[in-house]
């Protein structure tokens, strides 16, 4: 045990209880750093931690600086892992680190993961190691399949949250929702939306029936239509429910049925799910409509004309996602209604065909950048754009916090002018101040990346692809933008001279993701060999890569500080450029 | 442990108590600004302005606190490990740009489909899309069974587009085209065209034989063996194979 000193005039115990009402991350790490004494009281009450990047420290120095931690947050993979970018078997295991805190934090209650791997093994470790568990969100994991679910329901007495967002669950039998003991009465959120197969009905009735908590249900697919009406009335007290198959043969008892049990829902704030809609049932859930803060529609092909009934019956709508079958006049008639909207998603029904197959444009984005005054967060995806209309939605909406932009072939112009989005995306970073995420499409010079660099003081995640014109691109982004924590670039012509001149930015950063790029091999050990504390990692699948010339251009790199030094779980395609590699390979 | 613990992935990383200035004494100050008051697009005429970056009180202040709790941390003296200067990309003539440049360009349209992860959508919901269409497809086809191409153009999920335009891709050329093949009735009408849009001569036309590919992701030969009918209800996408024999 540390000698636990205090220069402070409050006695420690004080200090303790005060530093418990403080949640944020960035807060307690700010704490630590006032003191000595501070940073002791601070870390042996540190109940929460994040970690952004599993291979940034090791688990063992984690559980050594804070060691009574009851909930862990860990993300594994690159963001771009989600677009098939980061090949199969690249690493994120998340087993070393479960191992460790078995010993390390018996008392562990939540594990939140992100783009992990997940075995079945893993679950089963969860489940015997941690005797009051009571969290598990899997969120973008692999790995597992529903035997470890099973493992995970039949042991965690106390579990309050099972939450397997958009994993990738290997589906063998949906009876694993049984192993859950008629004794387990805990849950308050259950999210199964993910999984392919039916899951025992009989089961999730009883599940639903003794959980008096439950606020959050998402179904799967499989779950259908004429199944939902009894689910709803076992569980009136639903915050968020995400519906199965939305679609039966059209009987008119079925639809009042429903109706009757959405309107006994009088605490239904979030609606998702959907899938295969028959719009003739979308009245069923009207009368929940004015209570809805978040709708999740992107899963549902309807027609804008049923969407427009929907959408402005949802007057208190924050947050909606939705295909772009909504199309320009649908977002007019959201402008129009939806006064408290923060954020819209709008999907492609058709991301791979050639051609427009619905009337959405950037006048649907400009409509709701007029008329919803809180839209703060943006994912728009469209088949083109105007420098105009992008000065129009900076202008109208200066608070804008996150903007994605995907024009969906890549390097479109102005289809007006004929021009680069340059200016446009350069009066988004202009004026929204307090921009923490972009994503960049259409066709752009270094020129945005010069309004980038100048302005996105606050940015803090930048998407690229498909941009720029040479490496001065990147060198304005990675000296200009001081908040920059994650970088993540494809297809752009930016090489060696930025990466070197900015290397010490690196260190500043969580990670820099380049793929078919211009980075030599050579620039890549070269920044291994002087930059011991960040990982350079080169991911080429086309061979070994000491048999490539050191000029060649690398497929794939991912750069990411480190305190644990190399990863020990590289695979064959994975090489690390540091010093003994770059003698290696040399 | 040490003071990088705090930092790094622990947590956001806290930039007020970190900046890029506070972690290297060695680095350079650029401001991009004066290239955009200069008005000036053509960047390699200007030189870039390097400030070296002064201490300010703040960044010593936080060392010292830094070397108050722990041993003092090594700087690497290297940093930036390439200065920057007003030549752009000085290597230009390097032979290894042409490599940089193919290989930039020919990742560029590396797959049947197009771009790897371009647009950028997850997985989950390419599967659901999938699944949907085929639903769909199943109900369309139950609704009106008179209409016989499916195609996955769907548009809309209801009605269908008048157009099928399916994606052509030639062997040795980048771009890839669109053809719509409700324009054509038979195999010598799209080979005409198809000649025509890639600028073959006739006689070099017989060197590359039309392959398309099938809703099960196969891919065939596209000639009269193949009734036209069939042909047109499964296609996907063409592409024209330089013939080996």
């Amino acid at each position: 045990m540390l000698k636990r000193m205090s220069y402070s005039s409050f006695p420690e115990d004080v200090l303790e209880h005060v530093f418990s009402f403080v949640q944020s991350d960035k807060d307690r790490n700010a704490i630590s750093l006032v003191c000595k004494s501070w940073f002791e009281i601070e870390r042996w009450c540190r109940r929460r931690i994040f970690v952004g990047n599993c291979y940034a420290v090791s688990p063992r120095m984690v559980i050594r600086r804070f060691p009574d931690v009851r909930s862990v947050e860990l993300k594994g993979k690159p963001h771009f892992a989600d677009f098939n970018l980061v090949p199969e078997g690249w690493g994120g295991h998340v087993y070393p680190w479960i191992y460790a805190m078995a010993t390390g934090y018996p008392c562990l209650e939540e594990i939140r993961l992100k783009r992990m791997v997940v075995t079945d093994e893993t679950l089963e470790l969860i489940a015997k190691s941690f005797k009051n568990f009571k969290v598990l969100v899997l969120s973008s994991c692999e790995g597992f399949s529903t035997h470890g679910l099973a493992a995970i329901a039949a042991n965690c007495r106390n579990l309050r949250e099972l939450d397997l967002r958009e994993s990738e669950v290997e589906d063998l039998s949906g009876n694993w929702l049984s192993h859950f003991p008629d004794t387990c009465t805990s849950l308050v959120a259950l999210n199964i939306a993910c999984l392919g197969s039916e899951v025992s009905f009989s089961a999730l009735e009883r599940m639903v029936g003794r959980s008096p908590n439950l606020r959050t249900l998402r179904l799967n697919r499989a779950v259908p239509l004429d199944k939902l009406a009894n689910l709803l009335r076992r569980a009136p007290q639903l915050v968020e429910l995400g519906t199965g198959a939305y679609s039966s043969d059209l009987r008119p008892e079925v639809l009042s049925n429903l109706a009757g049990a959405f309107s006994g829902c009088k605490e239904l704030k979030g609606m998702s799910g959907f899938w295969d809609v028959v719009p003739a049932y979308l009245p069923a859930i009207y009368p929940v409509c004015s209570g809805l803060t978040s709708l999740n529609l992107s899963y549902a092909s309807v027609q804008s004309p049923d969407l427009i009934k929907l959408v402005s019956q949802c007057l208190n709508l924050q947050r909606l996602w939705i295909l772009d079958y909504i199309e320009d006049s649908g977002l007019e008639a959201l402008a129009a209604s939806c006064k408290d909207l923060q954020e819209l998603r709008v999907f492609p029904s058709e991301p791979f065909g050639v051609e427009p197959n619905v009337s959405l444009t950037e006048q649907g984005l400009v409509c709701v950048s007029e008329g919803c005054p809180k839209l703060e967060s943006v994912l728009y995806f469209c088949r083109r754009f105007s420098n105009d209309a992008l000065v129009t939605i900076a202008r109208n909406r200066p608070n804008m916090i996150r903007f994605r932009l995907c024009i969906i072939e890549p390097q479109t112009p102005d289809y007006l002018t004929h021009q680069p989005l340059d200016t446009g995306f350069g009066a988004i970073v202009e004026h929204c101040k307090d921009l923490r995420r972009l994503s960049l499409s259409g066709l752009l010079t270094d020129r945005v990346f010069e309004y980038i660099g100048t302005y996105a003081k606050k940015l803090e995640m930048l998407s690229v692809a498909f941009a720029g014109e040479t490496d001065l691109g990147l060198h304005h982004v990675l000296s200009g933008c001081e908040s920059l924590r994650k970088l993540e670039i494809r297809d752009c012509p930016f090489g060696d001279k930025a990466l070197l001149a900015n290397a010490a930015k690196l260190e500043t950063m969580r990670s820099l993701w380049m793929s078919s790029c211009s980075v030599s091999l050579e620039a890549c050990k070269l920044l291994g060999q002087k930059m011991p504390r960040l990982n350079v990692e080169v991911i080429d699948e086309r061979g070994p890569l000491d048999s490539m010339p050191e000029s060649f251009p690398v497929e794939k790199l991912y750069i990411y500080r480190s305190v644990a030094g190399p990863r020990f779980d590289m695979p064959g395609f994975v090489w690390n450029m540091d010093e003994d590699s770059a003698l290696r390979l040399s | 442990m040490t003071y990088m613990e705090l930092q790094l992935g622990l947590a956001l990383p806290n930039h007020a108590a970190i900046s890029v200035k506070g972690f290297d004494l060695n680095t350079y100050l650029y401001e991009p600004k004066d290239i955009i008051a200069s008005n000036n697009p053509s960047w390699n005429t200007l030189g870039f302005v390097f400030l070296p970056t002064t201490t300010t009180y703040n960044d010593a202040k936080k060392r010292s606190f830094d070397e108050a709790f722990h041993q003092v941390r090594s700087v690497p003296q290297t940093l930036p490990l390439l200065h920057w200067t007003n030549q752009p990309n000085d290597e230009d003539d390097d032979p290894k740009d042409l490599d940089t440049n193919s290989s930039f360009s020919s990742n560029k349209i590396s797959e049947e489909d197009g771009v790897v992860g371009w647009p950028p959508i997850k997985n989950l919901r390419k599967i659901h899309r999938q699944q949907q269409q085929h639903h769909e497809g199943r109900r369309a086809a139950a609704a009106k069974n008179n209409q016989t191409v499916e195609n996955g153009f769907v548009c809309g999920g209801r009605q269908y587009s008048n157009s099928m335009l399916v994606k052509v891709k030639m062997e040795g050329v980048a771009i890839t085209r669109k053809i719509d093949l409700t324009l054509h009735d038979s195999f010598q009408s799209l080979n005409t065209t198809l000649i025509t849009m890639f600028g073959l001569w006739h006689q070099d036309s017989n060197s590359y034989k039309l392959t398309y590919q099938d809703k099960e992701g196969d891919w065939l030969i596209a000639d009269q063996n193949v009734p036209w009918r069939i042909f047109i209800r499964t296609v996907q996408r063409l592409k024209l194979l330089k013939s080996s024999d």
